[in-house]
């Protein structure tokens, strides 16, 4: 499907409260520019991010999905990205398995004190997903010609 | 001469009749002879005479494990929710199980499931079982009336035909690449031992896919689960299913559509593989029962074979090693985080 | 109403002619990839059906096809229909469906005892014409006859086709029927049209299990013992209750997605522990033997009690893909056996 013209990707973004949205709230407060494509979702943890969260995220419109939490060693919580990295590994894995984009979905570690990396890292899938182009797969239609 | 299906059947009767006779185990967990040809049905005996109906064959593809924890609450006294636990030792119950079945009673212990003290365990080197499936498309067209059941073949008949098949030609695809067949632990063994068996590539089958381009797998993807009409049958017959409410019934939020809508039953299959993840000992249950004949089991392999690249282990195997998602390592992988690749910055 | 009499060559160029009037479907394979009616897919080719036995999925698939849409609404208020209910429009396109079997045939008429004033069904039943195969050599789980059906049986078919020898005879039983078989066909003679009534005759079913389970008491049936150890290995998946072609259960849900709602219907099944919960949590079938049992007395006792017929027509399906082998035709017996 082409892109329609001036079309500008929804991309949800689910940012741990300590590392990630803080890092988000840095990167506001140090006037770094980044697109205003994503929508932030604050959780208590990446480890709080299940699948679940993601595929509905796609299936209500999202054309991308980042989830960012603490660097390894970080963790609020001691170990929660720990385990959601094994987690999250695996889940990347089995979205390529059954074909769909790499880039649609992704992961990435950004603490406190990285502004300027959020707003890189907000580029960098924002332009992915533009490049990609809006979401088909995991989203379901409804009312249209059956 | 007897077979060794029909020696190891004798022997199960001759220990659940022990065991029941002793009171040792209130329930006892195995196979009856089903009404068609190639089915057998879970049956619990609960006297010593119910044993004589048990039996053992190459088409008891269900896992028993599915049964177990339900079965062990339900020999609980009862009581409501806010009551404590009885004192004393719980009724205890008996059960079959092969390589497979074993690893998932281990998963059932180590995520509290089961007791331990609570299950007897009659381990059975399993010799594969047979896909119905297969020997069906094998005689399509023809109705199949009969199947007689010997060590290595199967004599097929029906009206007008009768034939010989090798039974290994018709074994389950999870049983061809098992390499654990024999029980990994039991508390008492049935049979001979079963030792390892070897599997030149038991990850092929991904494999195929893995190597296709992405429109290609979005296309095997969306075709091998256009049939499925949705009858939870793969999800009820797995021992990892467990939970009370699973995400499928879930109305507050709703996690997946109901209808068999393309995306919704996409939607119910990844995350029902994805709750499987580094717990699926590939039993092959749920490729079994399903009606449509869909491979959903490939997803759960494909978690498997990840699990085992990534972090080096395979679901239970032993009681004190840890399932894969409830535990870590520093230094896991993970190139796949993208603050951690290597800069080129702006998209590929 | 009309027999008409073709031999295989004549009945193919009459198969042909339908696919380029309308779609026609078919029985698929096990596995084999369809499309909106799992089971089931377009036929592009002649294929006979064998000699008996039904199609892996049922037809209902075609009367209640799923998800059924109610009713469409657009959220956006600035939308000229916006917050509107709308119902979509009534479906009319005629469809064929190709091999069903006479038990299959007969559950169309059975499903329209509760279904009588049910608009969408109505509207399937009227665009959909059935076009039936009577079956020779019933498979072995087959037991139609037993619950009043007869493999040669014509309820609810719009088209019956039975082989002879190397010939097929084809009776037009409905004005559906008559309308897709077109004209300029050969009639068959008089005397096979007897043959063919006297091997009905021969073959039809009795009602007598039907009528010995009408007279059994509700409450001696419900209690009866036997419930217990048959439900202790059932699943409680959807497979017997999914295939089945007499189990018509829906439930209804209203979605709503990018700006858009509506309001569907889909199956459900009595198997499901959802199919019972009470929003205050309360289950009344809370208990895997509380659902085995309802699906069975519904099906052998409060449906005849109402309605008449069992509501079962014997096809089978549930016996054979059952994943723990529950066999509806052990508990017929068991039930007759309650005294
Ligand atoms: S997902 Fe399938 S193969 Fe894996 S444990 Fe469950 S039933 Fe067995
Ligand atoms: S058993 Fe088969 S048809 Fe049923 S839900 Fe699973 S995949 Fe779908
Ligand atoms: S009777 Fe068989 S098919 Fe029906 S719900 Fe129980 S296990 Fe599934
Ligand atoms: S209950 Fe079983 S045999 Fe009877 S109509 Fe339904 S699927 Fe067929």
């Amino acid at each position: 499907m082409e892109p329609k013209k001036n079309w500008e990707p929804k991309i949800i973004a689910f940012l741990c409260t300590w590392c990630s949205y803080a890092g988000a709230d840095l990167a506001g407060v140090s006037r770094f520019q980044y697109p205003p494509n994503i929508r932030i979702v604050k959780v208590p943890c990446s480890g709080r991010i299940s699948p679940n969260l993601i595929l509905n995220a796609l299936n209500n419109g999202a054309d991308g999905v980042l989830v960012s939490g603490c660097h390894p060693g970080d963790c609020h919580y001691i170990s929660g990205n720990y385990f959601a990295r094994r987690r999250f590994a695996l889940f990347d894995n089995l979205l390529e398995f059954i074909g769909i984009e790499p880039g649609r979905v992704n992961f990435s570690w950004i603490s406190a004190s990285e502004g300027e990396q959020f707003a890189e890292v907000v580029k960098e899938v924002t332009a992915k997903v533009k490049k990609l182009g809006p979401a088909t797969r995991l989203v379901k239609k409804i009312n249209e010609a059956a | 001469m007897a077979t060794i299906n029909e020696k190891i059947s004798e022997e199960i009767r001759a220990q659940a009749r022990k065991l029941l006779e002793a009171k040792e185990v209130e329930a006892f967990l195995g196979y009856c002879q089903g009404s068609l040809p190639m089915t057998a049905r879970p049956f619990v005996a609960r006297t010593p005479e119910d044993t004589d109906k048990l039996v053992w064959n190459s088409f008891c593809v269900l896992n028993l494990a599915n049964y177990l924890p339900a079965l062990l609450k339900s020999l609980e006294p009862p009581r409501g929710p806010r009551d404590p636990a009885p004192e004393g030792p719980l009724p205890r119950a008996a059960i079959l199980a092969t390589g497979c079945w074993s690893r998932n009673i281990v998963i059932q212990i180590q995520e509290n499931q089961v007791d331990r003290d609570r299950v007897v365990i009659c381990g059975i080197a399993s010799r594969g079982m047979v896909a119905q499936a297969k020997v069906k498309e094998l005689f399509a067209g023809r109705e199949i009336l009969k199947v007689v059941e010997e060590d290595h073949k199967l004599l097929v008949s029906g009206k007008g035909f009768s034939e010989e098949i090798n039974r290994w030609s018709v074994i389950r695809n999870n049983c061809l690449t098992c390499i654990h067949p024999d029980p990994v632990m039991f508390d008492v063994r049935i049979g001979e031992e079963g030792g390892q068996r070897k599997s030149d590539n038991r990850f092929a089958d991904v494999e195929e896919i893995e190597n296709k381009s992405a429109a290609q797998r979005r296309q095997w993807f969306e075709e091998e689960f256009a049939s499925c009409i949705r009858c939870y049958a793969c999800r009820n017959a797995c021992p990892l299913c467990y939970c009370p409410t699973c995400f499928v019934d879930d109305a507050k939020p709703q996690w997946v559509g109901k209808s068999v809508d393309q995306v919704d039953t996409s939607i119910f299959h990844i995350l029902r593989a994805y709750h499987c993840a580094g717990r699926c000992t590939d039993c092959g249950s749920c490729e079994s029962v399903c009606p449509m004949g869909i491979n959903m089991r490939i997803l759960t392999k494909k978690l498997t074979s990840d699990v085992l690249n990534l972090y080096g282990s395979e679901a239970g195997l032993a009681l004190d090693s840890p399932l894969p998602l409830t535990t870590f390592k520093q230094e896991d992988p993970q190139d796949f985080i993208i603050t951690e690749q290597p800069a080129d910055k702006g998209g590929e | 109403m009309n027999v008409y009499k073709f031999d295989e060559p004549g009945l193919a160029a009459w198969i042909n002619k339908l696919l380029e009037t309308v779609p026609v479907y078919c029985p698929a394979a096990k596995g084999e990839k369809c499309g909106t009616h799992p089971g089931w897919k377009k036929m592009t080719e002649v294929m006979l059906p064998g000699t008996g036995g039904p199609a892996g999925s049922s037809v209902k698939t075609f009367y209640f096809p799923q998800p059924e849409v109610l009713s469409t609404c657009s959220l956006k208020k600035n939308d000229d229909d916006g917050l509107l209910l709308k119902e979509p429009a009534p479906a009319a396109e005629k469809q064929v469906v190709f091999g069903v079997r006479p038990c299959d045939g007969r559950s169309v008429e059975l499903n329209n005892l509760p279904y009588a004033e049910e608009k969408l069904f109505q509207q399937n039943r009227e665009r959909t014409v059935l076009v039936g195969f009577s079956c020779s050599e019933p498979a072995s789980t087959c037991f139609c006859q037993a619950t009043g059906g007869s493999p040669y049986g014509t309820e609810g078919l719009d088209i019956l086709i039975s082989r002879q020898d190397d010939d097929f005879l084809v009776e037009i039983l409905t004005d559906r029927g008559a309308e897709m078989a077109g004209e300029g066909l050969t009639p068959a003679p008089a005397a096979e049209i007897t043959a063919l009534e006297k091997l009905r005759a021969e073959a039809t079913g009795s009602n007598e299990n039907c009528d010995r389970l009408k007279n059994k008491d509700m409450a001696a049936l419900y209690d009866a013992a036997f419930w217990n150890p048959l439900s202790e290995s059932c699943l409680n998946c959807g497979v017997c209750t999914f295939l089945c072609p007499t189990c018509y259960c829906f439930d209804i849900q209203d979605e709503a997605l990018h700006g858009k709602t509506r309001r569907i219907r889909y199956w459900d099944s009595c198997m499901f522990p959802l199919y019972t919960l009470h929003t205050t949590g309360h289950n009344p079938r809370g208990r895997k033997v509380q659902r085995v049992r309802n699906r069975f007395m519904h099906k052998l006792k409060n449906f005849p009690d109402r309605f008449g017929p069992l509501s079962c027509v014997g096809c089978g399906r549930c016996v054979v893909e059952c994943p723990v082998n529950i066999d509806i035709r052990e508990v017929v017996t068991d039930l007759l056996a309650v005294e």
